[in-house]
């Protein structure tokens, strides 16, 4: 039965919420705009939740029709919604962990001073996010993959007096247009090819085509194009450059927007099109590759980084890679399990890291924490939680989806030893790199001077401190923390026994492809593989600890030991600056000076005028020839007549 | 009276009365306030008689509706001959929907010969309008003529530093390249003996027109350098940075709004319309140079320190995407340029309005005077990212929409275009977001700055209609695709064989 | 001069017939009323001579075009088909004398204001007109020479008007000088062709050429006349005298000698051109088109001085007139006759009309004719500014001007007969031509004035003036049908009849149908 769902309900919610304080929050109070920008995305979240309790009741995949959007000759894309188990996780996901951080944000940004402006950003990032989520052709999912790029530029940039903001914000949104670039070109060969956009339609008329193992053909460079938008949104290398610069915005976007959801809507749209990569095994394999060079990359960067903002943003890069590892390898269901998750534990993080900072007054730097358990206990507990669960220590959500993506890498048909061991040495660094954050921050004695939280936080954010003493947050940032928490303890058991993969089975169907692989390898190798996985975890934790707790003189003796490495890292591997030189001064440089000085004035003008003066001489020329002399003038009437008289004679005789 | 008596006349009154309150405006006195708010009054009921267009307009029916065959003179044999179908029906309503913004946003720049001003904005409207709609060549023509002088006195006589050589430059390239076109008329007219745009077309169509095969390449040259010109597009183009820096601002609004797309709609209608095989032969090196000017106008809008120039070479990109639509000879190409257009007037126009508006109160458009003022102007600043937003082509607004269908009209038509001028997508963010970081955040580096007022009332009103057009364009293309479509298809069934290729669902 | 085989009708025709005085009465009333100025001139006194003998000049004019008006009711030949009135010559009389009405308007102001004596000036410019009129009407070479000499004369005289200033006297003797080396050429052609042809009448002579074989002589003859003709339209290359000559002669003379004069040149060009077969021709006037079209507007770019810059505008336009002259085959004749007449009508109006505005802004002595003498004029006098602008746009050729469609009928004249190359030098001349005439707008308007510049209302007659010839070129620009048709009908009169109704016959037939009224 086709029960109305109401679906335009989600994302219409947040958008009114964004419209009301965005045109009337400046002169209404906090706690109004409080109001609607909580109630709004509540409600989208509770709508959520009715529709997921009817799920069971839909045939599905369910559509909702809304309106015309585009028509033109044949084509047309309209504004019409998709609801299938994909995007019900994602959905519940998104308006939840959303929820969560919009309360969240009523404590942390309670103080600054465009309070409502944060909240209408807030809330315009929820309808996008929804919209992408919920789109049923890909120039509507398009519109909301935009729509986050903008909220995130917005928020990123929220800060904006400070000039490092505004870059990362523009730079986000053009990196991110570098993807978007890609993604067009593959939606434009989509209506070359199948005349729509629609999903229905398109993956009809893919189901039936074979899959192009011998060499690349159409589907495989949709895949790959479809790739290059993701690695955009997804910050996938090489287009990661932008999300470790976002952490300029407020903790809480960093945790929504650049954790939990938007970052993850790359993973979503190649799942989404699981159709054509399971057709396409190299654009697959170009996925795998990706997600896994990229996994390990951002997780040696981790190491070294100072401020615990980056250290997380790096973390989140990897964990993407671990996310589109799966997906390269036909695991799709793997990569959302670990999607889900890693909303869970990763918007913890950095709530609680926003928790951290605030207590310290906006101080970022980890060098200048430490031994801060005993002020916030809160925070570090469910910091603690998050941390275990992250590292892929049982029975923390973590460890599931980890674990059942490093399987799969090993295990499936697409799979291969090499993804499955640099998985591993991944989950080894990450291990380390977090629980170096968390001996950094909670434990050793406090190394924060009090002036400095104090300057800090006028740098950042409107925080008014009283005294730079470390101070727990309020309740209202404690209990989403709490939250997440129990969510990042117990969210991995879902997928005990492929439940979860058994559901998103109607979608993905591979799924159990894949499972059919693992039943081949014995479980044997299975659970030696997870042993595995949870040593290297474990590994990870005691280098943490020796290195910051119990011999806190070692990381520089190692730092100068391997002193290239370490600098190298310590830079980013300086891929910044190599863009920089590569692309952007060139650009500029090149524009100015051969471009706009060279052709356009140079040349073309410069013709243009010469001409002009041209004509001048010539005609100064013309004005001196009238010397003004009576006989010269004869004399050219004269011979005009000769050569007049002279022709016609010609003509006569002729 | 009912509409349908009207219809014949409707155009009539339309085009022309802009042109009535002109001649009323020369004989009212100097009284600059009167002088505005009637100016003000007249392109309002211009605006709204013009509305009239639309909605009565049979969106299904593609040919040409509201029409007016009379003759004017017999020898040679010049009709009164005017009609529109859904390619000039937007375009006029563009150009009444933005007179008024333009007179709204001249109120207080404007304190010297202001009569004078309105007189020649609505003596433009006219032109501007007259332009859409004749389909007599010989009308044609004249309109477009007529619309050189008095953009040339906006400029040379209101403009800023160095208007007059601008204004000449404008004058000059658009003359010299147009009489090509009246050449290439006067050979369309002594070889057919008509001047009538349907009568030619058909005749050509059938063949019938004495040695038409050896001049027809000259023709379409003539029509096009003209048409190229006014686009404009590159090489043509380094008059129009000039042209925007010295000019009013209300100028500025007409020049890129409406005036170019005299250009790219003289494509549309004749290079297409008389000479589609000309257009299929010569269509490679002009997409070649519309892809060029994509490219080529962004990377120099990128490094403007002028606010005026980067959105006037902003123009010189977005308009290659139009010619890339119109010559990918694509459904969605078409409709797209056409889309194009009327969102690049939009929202273009709106940028120079709010370019003027800060010239107002500094009285520069160097980008590097500015800096921090998201802080001072939170309002301006926030319209202005709207509009910025609008042109970068962000989904929902109207700049999407048009680029989207010119990009998968030239992909379809050949793959390569396609995907270079899919860059513009990547360079029109960079220069846009990059100039508004430059203006708005950031400390506020200049003192002077700390004290500029926000927006007033009248530049409200003249912003935010642009901005509102500019979300219901995005939201709802449909209802002007709607009249475009049709139109656009018969325009395109000399290329059939290529429509039928690019969508099949 | 008689025609060499009189037969008896001719011989009835020798002896004039009273309508044959009613063929000629313009030129006679017009001459009665320059005598009546010259023998009034020394009776009233120095303050009342100029309005009085201007008036009386003004009515001469008016006269006049109510005489033409009276003689188009009886169209035929005259005094031994010496004369002939047709629409052709009809229309080249109410133009040349509405020129002249114009002129003389705006001298009113001019003369008072430059301290010239009027006495014989309005005199002068009545006697000119009588030459030119009758050089449009008459099919005689002879007597063709004869008005030619007329009108130049009484020309060169009022050239040198302004007696106290140098450059007016040596523009005079320039004019004098090098005209009458021009006439000559003119002079001697007519004598060839007579030894040519036996004849001197031109619907004689086209008839004989239209049948027997074209000697060398015509050819020759041909030339000469051309060049005589040539000179006085100011055609390249013999051009070299307009600057100087415009230069220098007062302001109004100019308005009048760049139209009326060149008006009646064109008529005589277009009568002897198209109707005496002489092979070849019209590629002489495919080339003196192009240069006269591009060294005028060449020549005008850099020029500072606005009466020079008109005069080289002049040349320019004499190029454009004569693309219409280059059409070979009869039915683009009658395109390109007609809108050689369509020409010379627009040049007219939009010429003289700015010439007024010209020797208005000049003041006193001409001081002020420079470029920067015109700056912020459209600040100081907006009206005039706003008159000139129309003129020099009309010059330029924007539509809704007579000078629009001039130059539309010639270029499209022009491509109907395949004249591809002369069209676009044509067109690309005439874009060309709009930066000088911009030039003078851009500092009426565009600049701030630098220095004083006398401010003098527009007096009654100036005003009536430029309202006349504005709304002549409006008129002209918006609603050309009228004139048009009239000139493609007289065109095709020009053209000479095949044999069968040979216009010799008719000559013949006409009068006695005259006759027969009386």
């Amino acid at each position: 039965m086709m029960s109305n769902l109401n679906l335009w309900l989600i994302p219409s919610l947040p958008l009114a919420g964004a419209a009301i304080n965005g045109f009337f929050g400046k002169k209404s109070s906090r706690r109004a705009v409080t109001t609607v920008g909580l109630v709004f995305p509540g409600a989208a979240f509770a709508w959520a939740l009715v529709v997921a309790l009817r799920f069971s009741s839909l045939d599905l995949p369910y559509q909702e029709y809304v309106a015309h959007w585009i028509r033109s000759g044949n084509f047309s894309a309209d504004f019409a919604l998709y609801l299938d188990q994909l995007s019900l996780v994602m959905l519940l996901v998104v308006t939840g962990v959303g929820f969560l951080i919009h309360i969240y944000s009523v404590g942390y940004m309670w103080e600054d001073p465009s309070y409502f402006r944060f909240f209408a950003y807030l809330n315009l990032f929820m309808f996008f996010m929804l919209t992408l989520i919920l789109a049923n052709n890909y120039l509507l999912m398009f519109i909301g993959w935009e729509g986050v790029g903008l909220a995130s530029y917005l928020l990123i940039g929220f800060w904006f007096t400070k000039d490092s903001a505004a870059s990362a914000g523009k730079k986000a949104f053009i990196v991110n247009r570098i993807g978007d670039f890609g993604f067009l070109i593959g939606l434009f060969l989509l209506i070359q090819h199948f005349g729509s956009l629609n999903f229905t339609q398109v993956f009809a008329q893919v189901q039936p085509m074979t899959a192009e193992t011998g060499s690349a053909g159409l589907l495989t460079a949709i895949g790959i194009l479809l790739m290059v938008g993701a690695c955009g949104k997804s910050a996938q290398i090489p287009l990661y450059v932008w999300l470790p610069d976002a952490m300029e915005g407020p903790t809480p976007v960093s945790a929504l927007i650049h954790a939990a959801t938007m970052v993850t809507a790359g993973v979503y749209m190649v799942s989404r099109s699981h159709m054509i990569f399971d057709r396409a095994p190299m654009a697959l394999m170009v996925v795998a590759v990706i997600g896994t060079l990229t996994a390990l990359f951002a997780a040696t960067i981790g190491i070294a980084q100072t401020d615990i903002k980056k250290v997380l943003a790096y973390s989140t890069v990897s964990q993407l890679g671990y996310m589109f590892m799966a997906c390269g390898v036909g695991a799709f269901s793997a990569g959302i399990f670990h999607l889900m998750t890693h909303a869970f534990f990763k918007g913890l993080l950095f709530l609680a890291a926003g928790s951290v900072i605030h207590a310290v007054g906006g101080e970022q730097d980890m060098r200048k924490m430490g031994g801060l358990r005993s002020y916030i206990p809160w925070t570090f507990l469910t910091m603690g939680i998050a941390t275990l669960a992250i590292a892929g220590i049982p029975p923390f959500a973590g460890f599931w989806s980890k674990d059942e993506i490093l399987w799969q890498a090993y295990s499936s048909e697409h799979g291969s030893w090499v993804f499955w061991l640099i998985g591993v040495i991944t989950a080894f660094l990450t291990s380390f790199y977090m629980f170096r954050l968390l001996f950094m921050t909670f434990f050793g004695d406090y190394r924060g001077s009090q002036v400095d939280a104090h300057g800090q936080a006028h740098a950042t954010h409107g925080h008014e401190h009283g005294h730079g003493e470390p101070h727990e947050s309020p309740m209202v940032m404690l209990v989403p923390l709490m939250i997440l928490a129990v969510l990042s303890t117990v969210g991995g058991l879902v997928g005990i026994g492929n439940r979860f993969e058994n559901f998103l089975a109607p979608v993905f169907g591979s799924g159990q492809v894949a499972e059919a692989a693992g039943e081949a390898a014995s479980h044997v190798t299975e659970l030696l593989l997870m042993g595995v996985s949870v040593t290297v975890a474990i590994l990870g934790f005691l280098l943490a600890y020796v290195l910051y707790i119990s011999k806190p003189y070692l990381p520089q003796k190692i730092a100068d030991a391997l002193n290239g490495f370490y600098t190298a890292v310590l830079n980013k591997y300086y891929v910044d600056e190599i863009y920089a030189k590569l692309f952007v001064k060139p650009l500029v440089d090149g524009s100015t000076s051969i471009l706009w000085q060279g052709i356009d004035r140079k040349v073309i003008d410069d013709t243009v005028n010469n001409a002009a003066d041209a004509a001048r001489h010539v005609s100064d020329e013309v004005r001196h020839m009238q010397s003004g002399n009576l006989r010269s003038y004869a004399g050219w009437i004269a011979a005009g007549s000769a050569v007049v008289i002279a022709y016609m004679i010609w003509m006569g005789v002729r | 009276m009912s509409t349908d008596s009207w219809s014949p006349y409707i155009l009539t009154f339309v085009t022309f009365a802009p042109l009535v309150g002109a001649l009323l405006l020369v004989f009212f006195p100097r009284r600059d306030r009167d002088v505005r708010i009637f100016a003000l009054v007249f392109s309002l009921l211009t605006f709204l008689l013009s509305l009239h267009l639309p909605v009565h307009f049979h969106r299904p029916q593609a040919g040409f509706q509201y029409e007016i065959d009379r003759q004017w003179i017999s020898t040679p044999n010049i009709h009164y001959h005017m009609a529109m179908d859904g390619i000039s029906l937007w375009l006029v309503v563009l150009t009444t929907f933005l007179t008024p913004l333009c007179v709204l946003i001249s109120w207080k720049s404007v304190h010297d010969r202001v009569k004078e001003f309105f007189i020649l904005l609505l003596v433009m409207e006219t032109a501007l309008i007259g332009v859409f709609t004749s389909l007599d060549l010989f009308l044609f023509y004249f309109f477009w003529e007529a619309t050189l002088i008095p953009m040339a006195l906006l400029i040379g006589v209101f403009g800023h530093e160095r208007k007059v050589y601008a204004a000449v430059k404008f004058f000059m390239y658009t003359m010299i390249a147009s009489v090509f076109m009246l050449a290439a008329i006067l050979w369309l007219y002594a070889h057919t003996g008509s001047f009538d745009f349907v009568v030619i077309r058909d005749q050509i169509a059938r063949g019938a027109v004495p040695n038409f095969p050896a001049a027809a390449q000259w023709l379409f040259l003539g029509f096009f350098l003209a048409f190229a010109v006014k686009v404009p597009l590159f090489p043509f183009h380094t008059w129009l940075p000039d042209a925007h820096v010295e000019a009013p601002t209300a100028g500025s609004v007409l020049l890129a709004g409406v005036l170019l797309k005299m250009g790219t709609y003289g494509m549309l209608r004749f290079n297409l319309g008389l000479f589609p095989e000309q257009a299929r032969q010569n269509a490679p090196w002009i997409m070649t140079l519309a892809l060029i000017g994509i490219i080529y106008g962004a990377l120099v809008a990128m490094v403007q320190p002028n606010m005026k120039k980067l959105i006037a070479y902003s123009s010189v990109s977005h308009l290659g995407f139009v010619v890339l639509g119109i010559f990918s000879f694509t459904q969605a190409g078409l409709n797209g340029a056409m889309f194009v257009m009327l969102a690049h007037g939009v929202s273009t126009g709106a940028l120079f309005m709010l370019a003027g508006i800060l010239h107002e109160r500094r009285h520069t458009y160097e980008i590097s005077e500015f800096g921090g003022l998201a802080a001072i102007m939170p309002v301006y600043a926030a319209s202005f990212l709207f509009i910025v937003l609008a042109s970068v082509g962000l989904p929902l607004l109207n700049g999407f929409i048009g680029e989207f269908l010119v990009l998968s009209g030239a992909f379809q038509a050949k793959a390569v275009y396609g995907i270079f001028a899919a860059t513009g997508v990547i360079w029109s963010a960079g220069y846009l977001l990059w100039m508004y970081q430059r203006v708005f955040y950031g400390k506020v580096t200049k003192p002077v700055n700390n004290s500029l007022h926000d927006l007033f009332g009248f530049e409200k009103a003249a912003v935010w209609p642009c901005a509102i057009a500019a979300l219901v364009m995005g939201v709802a293309p449909i209802l002007w695709l709607g009249a475009i479509d049709p139109a656009v298809q018969t325009a395109l069934t000399p290329f059939a064989q290529v429509v039928g290729k690019v969508v099949g669902q | 001069m008689m025609t060499p085989t009189p037969t008896p009708a001719a011989l009835l025709q020798t002896i004039p017939q009273g309508v044959d005085y009613i063929r000629i009465l313009p030129e006679l009333i017009l001459s009665l009323f320059g005598i009546v100025i010259m023998v009034l001139d020394p009776l009233v006194d120095e303050k009342k001579t100029q309005k009085l003998l201007g008036l009386i000049g003004l009515g001469g004019t008016v006269a006049g075009l109510l005489a033409t008006w009276y003689m188009a009711q009886f169209p035929g030949l005259a005094f031994s088909n010496m004369v002939k009135v047709d629409t052709f010559s009809v229309f080249f009389h109410v133009l040349i004398i509405g020129i002249a009405a114009v002129v003389i308007l705006t001298s009113f102001e001019y003369m008072a204001v430059q301290r010239i004596r009027a006495g014989e000036y309005y005199a002068l410019i009545l006697f000119g007109v009588v030459g030119m009129a009758l050089m449009s009407s008459a099919v005689e070479l002879v007597l063709i020479f004869i008005a030619l000499e007329i009108s130049s004369i009484s020309t060169y005289i009022l050239a040198g008007f302004r007696r106290n200033e140098a450059s007016s006297s040596e523009s005079s003797l320039k004019y004098f000088l090098l005209g009458s080396f021009a006439t000559a050429f003119f002079l001697y052609g007519v004598a060839l062709m007579f030894g040519a042809t036996g004849s001197t009448n031109i619907d004689v002579i086209s008839q004989k050429l239209l049948t027997l074989p074209v000697p060398l002589l015509v050819y020759v003859s041909m030339a000469l006349m051309f060049v005589g003709l040539g000179f006085k339209v100011a055609a390249a290359p013999f051009h070299v005298w307009t600057p100087d000559v415009y230069e220098g002669a007062p302001a109004p003379i100019v308005g009048f000698m760049s139209t009326a004069p060149k008006a009646a040149a064109f008529a005589v060009l277009l009568r002897v051109v198209f109707t005496i077969n002489a092979p070849g021709r019209f590629a002489l006037l495919w080339v003196a088109a192009a240069l006269s079209m591009s060294l005028g507007n060449v020549g005008a770019l850099v020029q500072t001085n606005v009466k020079r810059l008109l005069a080289y505008s002049s040349i320019a336009h004499a190029g454009y007139l004569l693309v219409a002259f280059a059409m070979t085959n009869s039915e683009d004749s009658v395109a390109g006759i007609s809108a050689a007449m369509f020409y010379t009508a627009a040049y007219a109006a939009m010429n003289v009309g700015a010439f007024a505005v010209v020797s208005h802004f000049a003041n006193a002595g001409e001081r002020y004719v420079t470029l920067e003498d015109y700056e912020g004029l459209g600040r100081t006098s907006p009206l005039l500014a706003a008159m000139l602008t129309l003129f020099l746009l009309s010059l330029i050729g924007i539509p809704m001007t007579g000078g629009f469609f001039a130059k539309f009928y010639v270029f499209s004249a022009a491509v109907k007969a395949h004249l591809i190359w002369l069209t676009l030098i044509g067109v690309v001349n005439s874009a060309i031509g709009a930066y000088y005439y911009l030039r003078i707008i851009v500092v009426m308007y565009m600049r701030e004035a630098r220095k004083e510049v006398p401010v003098t209302p527009i007096p009654f007659g100036l005003g009536v003036a430029l309202a006349v010839s504005m709304v002549a070129t409006l008129y002209l620009g918006i609603l050309p049908n009228r004139i048009l048709q009239y000139a493609q009908q007289s065109a095709e009169q020009l053209l000479p009849q095949p044999p069968a109704s040979g216009s010799v016959n008719a000559a013949q037939t006409q009068p006695a149908a005259a006759i027969a009224r009386y």
